[in-house]
């Protein structure tokens, strides 16, 4: 009676269907009582704290503090985009801590789902750099931040050294370059893509409200639609694209870039000479949150200097603290897009601005229909 | 005399029941009771969220939040700007050849089984639908693999020297959805069909044989109208879902493969315009449920005709 005797009697054609319904039966079983098990998994887990955050921040090297603390790693709940999250959130779901990215902040603090953050309980909080902790908009009136800056990059292009022809200087053009017209990737998130757009449209980012400035970015996101073989967020599938040569080149976050070198693809992450796309994301503590010790101790471990470590060299984003450049050289630094002196990336680049929920709407809903072909 | 009084008093008896009693007697109580858990789970599963569904079509968007007076606004979007009626005739071609591919080629496998299996039909059967063992998720996800820039499919032309370099229009485009479509519904069509040809009656077959009939004409005039049911039940069963199929489009499409089922998506998400997304979904109900009628309409006609 066990599986092998099964695997021949369907070998020779003479499974009775008795024998076929025990082993239905016995797959019946066996699935209805998998969710009893996890339940009960979970029940273990439910003391610690839940992070609401973006896919690829789920993974143990970030939390070591955190780990060694509590014997366990924090609850885990993904999104995708923040307006995916910012609807889940009005739902009902209740997460410890959540991480937004600057340029949504106001939206996510008019929720007032969140509470400002006690920076006297972050033992890593004077290490924090004071440019990204003291953006505008992020102090919530007695000097405590509503956000705790986490981690900050580059939104730029990734592309394949050998089968692209770099003219001059690297620039937003090899995106918009018909030579390449199906071998090109975008990320799918306006979030990003827009403002790439913007710098390619040059269009300054105090204009990129106004009618005027809004109707050419637009118009550069039309020209790019036929050049682009598929657009998502799946930066994985990007990832794969360039490695095969399927893309020659793809809108990016400096991740792909490293994951992508790190695998001997011969790929480079370009400065393109009109600027990249500078993104600051960072920490929320919710108002309700079930578990505010551990919550702080999430935003602790994040900000830690190892938890940096692993940013800087495994995905090639910056780091809020200060510190966790210490370990790195000028050179390495400089493949990453990042420097000794993050300020002055930070100074340098194009830098997201806060946007009101109105335009954000537009926004989406215009890049959705220009992507749609419309 | 005796039994007279007593047929007298019975409707009296009956009239002097409790209302309990009389439920627990009646047989329209009965059917209800033995309805009732399913019935509670279509109320509460599909006629409520659709009662909500088609009331959020006709509100719409302030902000995050609901403005709820009634307006046809939605409705009139989707009659003036192109975009949807594109997405939706792009969604009905899409699945509508998916639907015909599919059909075509389970019917033959149906037939076979039907016709020429005599021993262990089920484990045939079972053999067919193994395809429905994995999910519905990992079956388009094994597609993209397969019709990948360095799939199965290009890697082996490539290998036999059939083509210079991989062909881009395998992934993410409308064919790409086509072929996912058609394998992964490949099993709600083979069983309805298998089941109705089944179900022919082979001495109907003898006598046209008797009167003269080769194989085709015996084909087209006996087995082909009797099986009928089960091609049309099959149609049904794989186009009314395909149409408004999220995943396979969205993983497989590109840009120019994306269906209705990925505008609504939208509307519920990136666009955030819940309003919007429920009119679309009504729309889309009402265009399945006429192109429906019009299909059993000409179907039954057809049928009808040849008869």
């Amino acid at each position: 009676m066990d599986i092998v005797d099964h695997l021949s009697a369907v070998k020779r054609g003479k499974l009775s269907r008795r024998a076929f319904s025990k082993i239905l039966l016995g797959a019946g079983i066996g699935m209805v009582s998998t969710p009893l098990a996890s339940g009960r998994a979970a029940a273990q887990t439910g003391e610690q704290g839940t992070i609401f955050t973006w896919g690829g921040y789920d993974i143990p090297e970030l939390y070591t503090n955190y780990e060694a603390a509590n014997g366990a790693m924090p609850n885990f709940a993904i999104f995708g985009g923040t307006e995916e999250a910012l609807t889940k959130l009005r739902a009902g779901f209740t997460p410890d801590v959540a991480h937004p990215c600057y340029s949504g902040l106001k939206r996510w603090v008019d929720t007032g789902m969140f509470q400002p953050i006690d920076t006297s309980r972050l033992s890593n909080w004077g290490d924090v750099m004071p440019r990204l902790s003291s953006l505008e908009g992020n102090d919530s009136g007695d000097g405590k931040p509503w956000l705790a800056p986490f981690d900050w990059g580059g939104t730029s292009i990734t592309y394949r050294t050998d089968l692209i022809e770099v003219e001059g200087e690297e620039s937003w053009d090899m995106l918009w370059d018909e030579r390449y017209s199906g071998q090109l990737g975008s990320l799918a998130s306006g979030g990003d893509a827009w403002w790439c757009g913007a710098i390619k449209a040059g269009v300054a980012f105090e204009d990129i409200d106004t009618d005027d400035g809004f109707e050419k970015v637009a118009a550069t996101m039309r020209a790019q639609r036929p050049l682009i073989r598929v657009y998502t967020d799946d930066t994985t599938t990007l990832e794969q694209a360039l490695a095969s040569g399927e893309m020659v080149a793809a809108m990016t976050w400096a991740s792909s870039a490293v994951t992508l070198a790190s695998e001997g693809v011969p790929v480079r992450f370009a400065q393109p000479k009109e600027g990249a796309l500078t993104w600051v994301c960072g920490l929320m503590l919710h108002k309700d949150a079930p578990n505010p010790d551990r919550a702080y101790e999430i935003i602790d471990a994040l900000l830690s200097v190892e938890a940096g470590h692993f940013m800087i060299k495994d995905y090639g984003y910056g780091h809020a603290n200060a510190r966790s450049f210490d370990a790195f050289d000028d050179a390495q630094l400089a493949a990453l897009g990042l420097s000794k002196t993050p300020d002055d990336i930070l100074a340098a680049g194009h830098f997201q601005l806060q946007q009101t929920q109105e335009w954000e709407t537009k926004m989406n809903e215009t890049f959705e229909m220009i992507k749609a072909g419309f | 005399m005796t039994d007279a009084a007593a047929h007298a008093t019975q409707p009296g008896r009956s009239v002097r029941r409790g209302p309990i009693a009389r439920l627990r007697h009646s047989k329209t109580a009965q059917s209800y009771a033995l309805l009732a858990p399913s019935l509670l789970v279509l109320v509460i599963g599909v006629v409520i969220p659709f009662l909500i569904l088609l009331a959020m079509s006709f509100w719409t968007r302030q902000g995050f939040e609901f403005d709820t007076t009634m307006t046809t606004a939605n409705y009139a979007r989707t009659m003036d700007e192109p975009i949807f009626g594109a997405f939706l005739m792009r969604s009905f071609w899409v699945s509508g050849i998916a639907t015909v591919a599919t059909v075509l080629l389970c019917y033959p496998m149906a037939y076979y089984v039907a016709f020429h299996v005599h021993s262990r039909k089920m484990l045939w059967i079972v053999l067919m639908t193994l395809p429905f063992w994995t999910s519905y998720l990992l079956r388009v996800f094994a597609w993209k693999v397969i019709l990948g820039y360095e799939g199965v499919i290009n890697a082996s032309l490539l290998g036999m020297g059939m083509i210079e370099k991989p062909l881009e229009f395998l992934l993410y485009s409308q064919t790409a959805v086509v072929i996912t479509l058609a394998h992964a519904w490949a099993a709600f069509a083979i069983l309805p069909m298998y089941v109705s040809l089944e179900k022919i009656d082979r001495s109907l077959l003898e006598a046209a044989a008797d009167l003269g009939d080769g194989p085709v004409l015996r084909f087209l005039r006996i087995t082909l109208p009797l099986s009928m049911p089960g091609v049309i039940a099959a149609s049904f069963l794989i186009f009314i879902p395909t149409t408004g199929d999220y995943i396979t489009p969205a993983l497989l499409g590109g840009p120019d493969g994306a269906m209705i089922g990925n505008l609504i998506q939208l509307q519920f998400g990136a666009v955030n315009n819940w309003p919007m997304g429920a009119a679309l979904s009504i729309v889309l109900m009402a265009w399945i449920a006429a192109i429906g009628l019009v299909f059993l309409f000409v179907t039954r006609r057809a049928q009808r005709m040849a008869a």
